[in-house]
């Protein structure tokens, strides 16, 4: 199989990935439960994933790297941290769903979108400078577009919230491992990423790096603090109630040190060239529309053929073994900001594990498709 | 043996605190602290040697990690608080 999904989450990974969920899973019982060997070695494995994910994304601190159970987890907790009831924050024109409905269900907010147009950098930069205004609570922006592989303009947006005050929030999920995510630099209030996509980690993990306090979501046992019924105050405990994903971690650890050990710029160069190689074979086809940008677009590349539902597309590729995501790819808002929520596009995304070959591959069986398609 | 039992705050913090002390050479274990000692219930701490102690301390401060709770643990298992 061609497995050209890993914007959603990447299959392929790691061998040492499994093998470390594995082996936690029968040899490592709940950090910050007992003193007993198998509890300090879930705690002593904890701590690490907690130094790495930290050096990987520039934490000072390992106690503000915290485990979630995916981005979503992760950016409700921060979102409802800092955007109240009647209050106001700001997104891009590319937010996941994961970013919006939790602000819709706040009551009362005020969401306003710093729309620019695709591949315009400076466009949406100033789309912001409008919209960052005094009473904002938050900005919440994704660093890369999950339907486009458009890398926004985080660096200025960031340096934009920290003249004016307003706390950020960066959507990590389709940097992490390819980009340079950095917490400290930013001076923002989170980070939300998942552990499952560029990370290589297992599905069921995430990190929330947090730049400030947090308030928790779930509320339960931390192994500290027992006899006090409010929540610990400090970090990470606060925002990890209940038993912790310890197989899940030992995963996230393993991929985290292949990244690292890979280099993130080496795994970006890679996925993009496979994603200009795609767009090379497929803009020139009649009937395909790519969405190409610059030195501005990850490794992904998106697709519309004329008189061919997406969906459609999407199970022929199944039928022929190639696995892309077609639809709005849960980020309506991204596809309205690029005029495509008619449409939505076929998404080929992909990972340090992927081959020139299957590019061509899947390129050939696309062009196949758009021979046939009525118009 | 006597040791000096570092309470932290949180598990998390025991080991970057252990950490934190490891690197210059003092070794210290995260353990449970002693229910005797953790008003609050549970708790971590990290053990010294006596004689490492005051290095510790002089580390920790210096790391702005300075500790809210030492206790002086005895060969007989008793705990007694030293104010640092």
């Amino acid at each position: 199989m061609i497995y050209f999904d890993s914007a959603a989450t990447t299959l392929e990974k790691p061998r040492a990935v499994p093998r470390a969920s594995a082996w936690a899973m029968t040899h490592l019982a709940s950090p910050g439960r007992g003193g007993h060997a198998p509890g300090m070695g879930a705690a002593d494995l904890m701590y690490q994933m907690r130094e790495q994910a930290a050096r990987l994304f520039h934490v000072g601190d390992p106690e503000r790297v915290v485990l979630t159970y995916n981005a979503t987890h992760g950016l409700n907790v921060a979102i409802h941290t800092l955007v109240k009831p009647g209050g106001t924050a700001v997104v891009s024109g590319y937010e996941h769903n994961a970013v919006t409905r939790p602000l819709h269900a706040i009551p009362g907010v005020t969401v306003k979108v710093a729309a620019g147009p695709l591949f315009d950098s400076d466009g949406v930069f100033a789309a912001f400078e409008r919209a960052v205004t005094p009473e904002v609570d938050a900005v919440v922006c994704n660093h890369v577009s999950n339907a486009f592989g458009f890398i926004q303009p985080v660096d200025r947006i960031a340096r934009l919230c920290r003249e004016r005050g307003v706390p950020l929030i960066v959507d990590a999920s389709q940097s992490a491992g390819t980009l340079d995510v950095d917490l400290e630099g930013w001076g923002a209030a989170f980070i939300a990423m998942p552990g499952h996509k560029g990370l290589y980690g297992p599905q069921g993990t995430g990190l929330l790096l947090c730049g400030g306090d947090a308030q928790p979501l779930l509320y339960g046992g931390t192994g500290s603090l027992s006899a006090r019924q409010d929540m610990p105050g400090f970090l990470p405990d606060r925002l990890e109630a209940g038993t912790h994903n310890v197989c899940g971690a030992a995963g996230l650890l393993a991929g985290m040190k292949f990244v690292s050990r890979t280099g993130t710029a080496r795994i970006h160069r890679h996925e993009q060239a496979l994603a200009r190689r795609m767009m090379d074979r497929l803009e020139r086809v009649p009937g395909v529309t790519v969405f190409r940008g610059g030195e501005n677009q990850s490794g992904l590349c998106s697709i519309v053929l004329d008189g061919m539902d997406c969906e459609e597309v999407g199970e022929e590729l199944a039928r022929r073994d190639i696995a892309v995501r077609a639809g709005l790819h849960c980020a309506p808002l991204a596809h309205r900001t690029a005029g495509t929520q008619d449409t939505g596009t076929v998404r080929f995304s992909f990972s340090a594990f992927n081959r020139p070959d299957q590019v061509d591959r899947a390129a050939a069986a696309v062009r196949a498709l758009a021979g046939g398609a009525k118009r | 043996m006597v040791y000096y039992l570092i309470i932290c705050r949180s598990l998390t913090y025991a080991q970057r605190t252990a950490q934190v002390l490891e690197r210059v050479g003092i070794s210290g274990s995260v353990q449970r602290a002693p229910k005797l000692i953790s008003k609050e219930g549970c708790g971590y701490c990290v053990r010294v040697a006596e004689r490492r102690l005051t290095d510790a301390l002089t580390v920790l401060r210096r790391e702005g990690m300075a500790p809210k709770q030492v206790f002086l643990q005895t060969a007989e298992g008793e705990y007694s608080e030293v104010k640092p």
